[in-house]
């Protein structure tokens, strides 16, 4: 087979549904069918109301609404015929193995012959899905576990059976890798495969040990999250989180399907609370709660958590765990005295012990299992990662002292790490003894490794410079969540002078969760607060000459962000040459929220953008009327492709959709650019002056009346107003892009010193987001 | 002899002049607090303290306390004193009309009590406690304690102490080990020591309402443990009147250096009966909300200590003749010159004074928000009030207090010889403002509070309140070209503060070490810019009113002078307390412990 042009998926549930969804984001139409239910008058209203449904969900399902159209409503009834239509056929059926087998014989009579089918099973081997199933469809068969929500768990395991065609799982393997972003990892045909046979028994491990040593859920959760590399909501959140009443089916299925003496089943526990809240309807979040919950009776809000003896909700309390503040580490976490030592050691040792035994079961790489967990379950460290920082021989010796079996993975190690770098490179250890190289995919390139075998160009406190190969350079910001400062100004204004002398072009990238929120909004606030308004303004100021010099530099620029790019963050992709945005980048102009206007050149270029876009009517108001109504209500696009409508991506940027690939095809395209590259020209603007300005704050009063807009809104989509339209300007005169950085700048102090502005960042930094003045 | 004469006119000027918001409606509650009804307060205040308090001072420091079977006995006239003091009103001004009491503001009682401490501490303990005993159970006690309590309190027939420190925890109250048991009736049975208990046992009331931190049997460690109880001397009987003995005794007096006719007590509480003042475990909380006026307080102790001594010392310079001038005989008619012709008897009188001055008009911006704080009917100004008096409790305190004991020995020092004997009385403002600087939270503790506690609260919020106010001040004083001449020196002054201000914030977040090495000096920094604004702002009047031909011109040229005086001659301290903060904790911590 060539390629994939067009899916289906079989089972509009919510797995189903997200993973079309996610099918339709990649720009590839969809059918997606279910059964027609009896009596039905939409015939295909399951799938379509399906659809329906994930164009609400959030976190949202599709990236544009545009993507909702590309799937196609169907039922199997009237439709299997048309799965001869597409390229690759995903079952999403319940998991029962007589329903899928009857199925598949259904779609083996109208697929055509080569086209890939696969299973989203979670827990079914595939060996039993295709007993007895003709050798033709053995050869197309494979199964392709997604996580949910499919469009953001960038994990997908991928299992094959022996008569699997290798093309054909490459084939699926390279559209979901490329086109679906997801990390595709490789797993032997066994019960859970990876991701959820370890996770499952971690939080099985978890569950009992709470119960076991008297532990509250919130200290559990404490200990069994952050600590550990594990997202905060630890293990009694995260049940919350997906659900309490898929862990009982899980378990229930990795029990049938898992030999006797698999260590699995020493973890597994009669749950009768758990089977009391799911009959009670506390499913978790979905729910009306789960572990934990918000009461709302009597009128407030409050968090409460469950007692796990009694069954009894009572009121949450933050976990009173200073230990764990002091504790340096993961192994000076399972070091501690007490409760809090004791519930670590539990759980862990009996997890990394488990994974250990998976090696050569789930999977021969134990670097493929860690990718499992650290996509699949979020996790900062994979299970031999975490071994590695807590030391083999530790969890060896302290399993032994316990009369615990050792796994012979341990206890062979002999003092070696699972990873180690080599002459600038990662390796990691083969089952068989002996480090390979970790070799990434071909368009694969990561920061991370690049910085293993070589010193920055420059750095300080808050950036460094990367040499990337081939005459390319990569700024990076690495200052506490990539926060940007004058220190952030500074080098790359000393970047700008390096690249122009010695380099081809510069691509701007990190490899944090955001891409950069913007300017450090503590330090703001702190000078702001002692009235140290000449060093804001300066701040202010170096800001726009820096993004300035970047824009006219004599060489390309790509910025490539993933994650938020907010206030200052978008504000350099608004002056490099190109971008190549993550699919999941979220990109405003946030400082209207914080009761500021972009200063750092946000105006002038989003004025610019829209001039030049030739989709507006004539006339200086539009394009301001536009710009105004997206800064002022500091939108932010919700993914790279909502960018480009909001013109923060322009029509020629690229969006890349797997994250791996990201600094590769960034990249790329700035090589690309490198042949005959001229800076670009300043385009005066025409803008229509205190008259626009008078119609935009018009506007914005409207808002105010409809209680949509709060009173500090108003003065600060008034300055926004008057940057915009220019400030006094002529309508017949041109304003340069001195004068307007000079009205932005202007109106960002005038703001900057109001009580209500300075109120809105400390409830930012405080409570994450704005109080509403 | 010590002689003092109420400051009444610079306390007017403070009041009406400096800190007046002419045109602003007056805080509800202070309707009635008219310029005159003030003026005749303070000047009621100053007769008493001349003649009634002052006389004690020297006396009841000779005499001090005693501890006779038991009981405590003040010093002679103490007893006499206090009862005429509680019939002029006098312990009822601060408090709430619904239990007896005046409910005057902050920025009159502040100045009442400075008038007090400068004529004799020890006894200003005595009511000052009491008041303390009052916020706590006023805040925080139930409404049946409130009425058996508050009204005695008030009226000064009972009086009050606050019981924290025992003999291994003063700073680190997490510490503290008293023990409170509940009671099936809902009391409390309190055991335990506690020392440096001011009027923790006396003779001047018929009752004594100890406020004592103690710990209940369920209490988690350190300062989250500490509950707080009212535990009085005697039971109230049925009839409101002061019933049985509890067990609470005083085991001993201190024996101290200063403030000798206050009684410093250790107690024993040994079953005593109590009840809880607000929440369990929250007794930390509620000692705190009434901080900022305490120590805003005890900051007017130093205060009380320097404008005596500055009288003393001024009564002293004048008549003492000694040698002549250096630029020729200013006296020929006399054996020698008096020796305040002399620059250096100048330098030591315009210090104490520019201090006096200057801490008498930023304590009085302090008293207001505490005021506004209290009053105000707008939630956001009353945010603003509490930020601001929240930041500038440690800065008062300990600059205050610093400044009052260094002012106390200059004036000894104008006496030379005849201060430190005891004749003129130099010696005991020196001895009495000692202590001033150590209890309720040693200034260094007050420094460190100001760093790592005020400084970071909020991303800095705390100090908006003063930076933007003395900012914009300033920019305008420049614009006037009277007032350029001293706003400029000030206006660098609080550059350096910005500066050091934001080197604070950045190193002090990488290493609470190099906030705490330059706490001390940050504080003082903070206070002198403080004063420097508050003499800018003084300077600003005593021009208009002169301007205006005022018949007063004497107080406004020596207001003029001695704005200048702080301006050129303390102020540029500034620029080494800068220096010093920046080099950091380096030298400080280099020596090992075992090389000291």
């Amino acid at each position: 087979m060539s390629g994939i042009r067009k899916v289906a998926v079989i089972g509009a549930g919510v797995m189903g549904s997200g993973i079309a969804a996610h099918v339709a984001n990649a720009g590839v139409p969809v059918l997606l069918m279910d059964i027609v239910p009896e009596g039905a008058t939409d015939r295909n209203g399951l799938a379509a109301a399906a659809i329906a449904r994930m164009l609400k969900t959030e976190p949202a399902a599709f990236m544009t609404p545009r993507a909702a159209k590309r799937v196609e409503a169907c039922n199997v009834e009237d439709h299997l015929g048309r799965l001869a239509e597409v390229d690759w056929i995903i079952e999403v059926v319940i998991e029962r193995l007589d329903a899928k087998r009857a199925l598949y014989r259904r779609i083996d009579a109208v697929r055509r012959p080569g086209t890939a089918v696969s299973s989203n099973t979670s827990t079914i081997p595939l060996d039993a899905l295709v007993d007895g199933m003709p050798e033709s469809f053995r050869r197309d068969f494979l199964i392709t576990h997604f996580f949910n929500p499919p469009r953001y768990m960038r994990l997908l395991e991928l299992v094959t059976g022996p008569q699997t065609d290798p093309a054909l799982a490459e084939t699926v393997a390279d559209f979901a890798d490329r086109r679906l972003g997801k990390s595709v990892v490789r797993c032997k045909d066994r019960p859970g495969f990876i991701a959820n046979r370890l996770g499952i028994t971690w939080i099985q491990n978890a569950i009992a040990a709470a119960d076991d040593l008297g532990v509250p859920v919130e200290e559990a959760d404490a200990i069994m999250g952050r600590p550990f590399g594990i997202p905060k909501t630890g293990v009694f959140g995260l049940v919350d989180l997906v659900g309490l009443d898929l862990i009982p089916h899980t378990t229930a299925s990795l029990r049938a399907a898992l030999p006797p003496d698999d260590a699995f089943h020493d973890s597994y526990r009669e749950m009768p609370l758990v089977s009391r809240l799911i009959a009670a309807g506390f499913t978790g979040r979905k729910g009306k709660g789960g572990f934990y919950r918000l009461n709302r009776t009597g009128g407030q809000k409050t968090k409460e958590a469950i007692d796990l003896a009694s069954g009894a909700y009572r009121p949450a309390r933050k976990a009173d765990l200073p230990e764990l503040k002091d504790a340096k580490g993961p192994r000076a976490v399972l070091d501690l005295p007490g409760r809090a030592g004791a519930y670590a050691w539990r759980v862990i040792g009996a997890t990394l012990s488990y994974a250990a035994g998976l090696v050569g079961e789930a999977s021969d790489d134990v670097a493929a299992i860690d990718e499992a967990m650290r996509l699949g379950y979020n996790w900062t460290w994979g299970p031999f990662e975490l071994i590695d920082r807590i030391g083999g021989a530790y969890l060896a010796d302290r399993l032994a002292r316990d009369g615990r079996p050792v796994p012979p993975l341990l206890a062979g190690l002999d003092g070696r790490s699972f990873y180690r770098v080599e002459n600038g490179r990662r390796q990691v250890l083969q089952p068989g003894g002996g480090y390979r190289d970790i070799v990434r995919p071909d368009g694969v390139l990561r920061l991370a490794d690049i910085k293993l075998g070589r010193e920055p160009l420059l750095t300080n406190g808050s950036a460094a410079l990367w040499d990337i190969g081939d005459g390319v350079v990569c700024f990076e910001f690495t200052s506490q969540s990539n926060a940007l400062d004058e220190q952030v100004m500074v080098l790359l204004g000393k970047t700008i002078k390096l690249v122009k002398d010695r380099y081809k072009a510069l691509v701007v990238y990190n490899e944090g969760t955001n891409f950069s929120v913007g300017a450090n909004l503590g330090l703001a606030l702190f000078a702001a607060n002692i009235a140290a308004w000449g060093e804001i303004e300066k701040l202010v100021h170096l800001g726009q000459q820096t993004y300035r010099q970047l824009k006219y530099a004599p060489f390309p620029v790509v910025s490539a962000p993933s994650g938020m790019a907010l206030g200052g963050g978008c504000e350099i992709l608004l002056h490099s040459d190109a971008v190549q945005a993550h699919a999941e980048s979220y990109i405003g102009l946030v400082e209207c929220g914080v009761g500021l206007v972009p200063a750092w050149g946000g105006c002038t270029e989003m004025l610019g953008r829209w001039q030049a876009s030739g989709t507006l009517p004539k006339g200086p108001m539009p394009a301001v009327a536009r710009v105004f109504e997206t800064v002022s209500t500091a939108t932010v696009a919700k993914s790279a492709e909502e960018a480009r409508d909001l013109l923060f991506l322009r029509p020629d940027d690229g969006i890349t959709m797997n994250r791996d690939r990201l600094l590769a095809d960034a990249k790329a395209r700035a090589l690309s650019l490198v042949a005959g590259y001229a800076p670009p020209k300043p385009v005066p603007l025409t803008l229509p002056g205190s008259a626009g300005g008078l119609a935009l704050r018009m506007a914005a009063e409207g808002f105010a009346r409809r209680g949509i807009a709060t009173k500090h809104d108003l003065v600060v989509s008034g300055e926004l107003a008057s940057v915009l339209s220019g400030g006094e300007a002529d309508i017949l005169d041109t304003l340069d892009e001195d004068a307007i950085l000079e009205l932005e700048r202007d109106s960002f102090m005038r703001l900057v010193r109001t009580e209500a502005t300075l109120d809105r960042f400390e409830s930012v930094l405080e409570t994450g987001r704005p109080v509403r003045n | 002899m010590q002689t003092y004469k109420a400051p009444l006119r610079d306390m007017r000027f403070v009041l009406h002049e400096l800190h007046a918001d002419p045109g602003s409606e007056p805080l509800p509650g202070l309707e009635e607090i008219t310029p005159d009804v003030a003026d005749a307060i303070l000047e009621e205040a100053a007769k008493f303290c001349t003649e009634r308090l002052l006389p004690l001072n020297a006396s009841g420091d000779a005499e001090g306390c005693r501890l006779e079977n038991g009981v405590v006995r003040t010093p002679k006239g103490f007893p006499e004193a206090y009862a005429a003091f509680r019939a002029g009103g006098w312990t009822a001004m601060g408090s709430d009309p619904a239990y007896g009491g005046q409910g005057l503001p902050e920025t009159i009682n502040k100045l009442v009590e400075e008038m007090i401490c400068s004529t004799n501490l020890s006894f200003g303990l005595y009511p000052g406690l009491s008041h303390g005993a009052y916020k706590a159970i006023a805040g925080h006690a139930s409404e049946a304690l409130k009425a058996a309590y508050l009204p005695k309190i008030v009226d000064g027939t009972w009086s009050g102490t606050m019981c924290l420190t025992e003999a291994h925890c003063g700073t680190d109250l997490g510490l503290l080990r008293t023990r409170a048991v509940p009671q099936d009736d809902g009391s409390y049975r309190i055991t335990g020591s506690k020392i440096f208990i001011s009027a923790g046992d006396h003779d001047l009331t018929e009752n004594i309402v100890h406020l004592v931190l103690a710990r209940l049997p369920d209490a988690p460690k350190g300062v989250k443990g500490i509950s707080l109880f009212l535990v009085p001397k005697f039971l109230p009987a049925p009839d409101g009147t002061p019933g049985a003995r509890n067990g609470v005794t005083c085991s001993a007096l201190e024996h101290k250096m200063g403030i000798k006719a206050s009684a410093t007590c250790q107690l024993s509480f040994d079953d005593a009966v109590g009840w809880l003042v607000g929440e369990p475990h929250k007794g930390m909380r509620a000692m705190f909300t009434m901080m900022n006026s305490e120590r805003l307080s005890v900051g007017i102790q130093g205060l009380g200590a320097g404008e005596a001594a500055y009288q003393g010392a001024v009564a002293y310079a004048r008549e003492r003749l000694q040698g002549r001038a250096l630029s020729g005989a200013k006296r020929p008619d006399l054996a020698a010159d008096p020796i305040i012709v002399h620059p250096d008897v100048r330098r030591m009188l315009m210090t104490i004074r520019a201090y006096n001055e200057g801490a008498r008009a930023l304590g009085g911006w302090v008293a207001r928000s505490l005021d506004v704080m209290e009053r105000h009917p707008d939630p956001a100004e009353r945010r603003r009030a509490e930020d601001f008096s929240a930041l500038m409790t440690p800065v008062v305190k300990a600059l205050f207090t610093d400044l009052g004991f260094e002012a106390a020995s200059i004036g000894l020092q104008v006496y030379g010889g005849h201060g430190f004997i005891r004749d003129h009385g130099m010696e005991q403002y020196v001895r009495d403002a000692r202590i001033s600087m150590i209890y309720e939270g040693t200034n260094g503790v007050q420094a460190l509070d100001l760093v790592g506690r005020k400084l970071p609260a909020h991303a800095g919020r705390l100090l908006r309140g003063f930076f933007h106010p003395v900012l914009a001040f300033l920019d305008a004083a420049l614009e006037d070209d009277a007032l350029a001449p001293l706003a400029l020196p000030v206006s660098k002054a609080f550059g350096a503060l910005q500066l050091a201000t934001a080197h604070i914030a950045q190193r002090g977040l990488k290493d609470p070490d190099e906030a705490g090495a330059a706490a001390t000096d940050y504080l003082r920094l903070f206070g002198l810019v403080a004063l420097g604004f508050m003499w800018v702002r003084a300077a600003k009047v005593a021009q208009a009113a002169l301007a205006d031909g005022t018949p007063e011109r004497d107080f406004y040229e020596a207001k003029l002078a001695t704005a200048r005086f702080f301006i050129e001659r303390i102020l540029p301290q500034v620029a080494g307390l800068l220096a010093a903060i920046k080099s950091g904790k380096g030298a400080m911590m280099a020596l090992d412990e075992a090389m000291f």
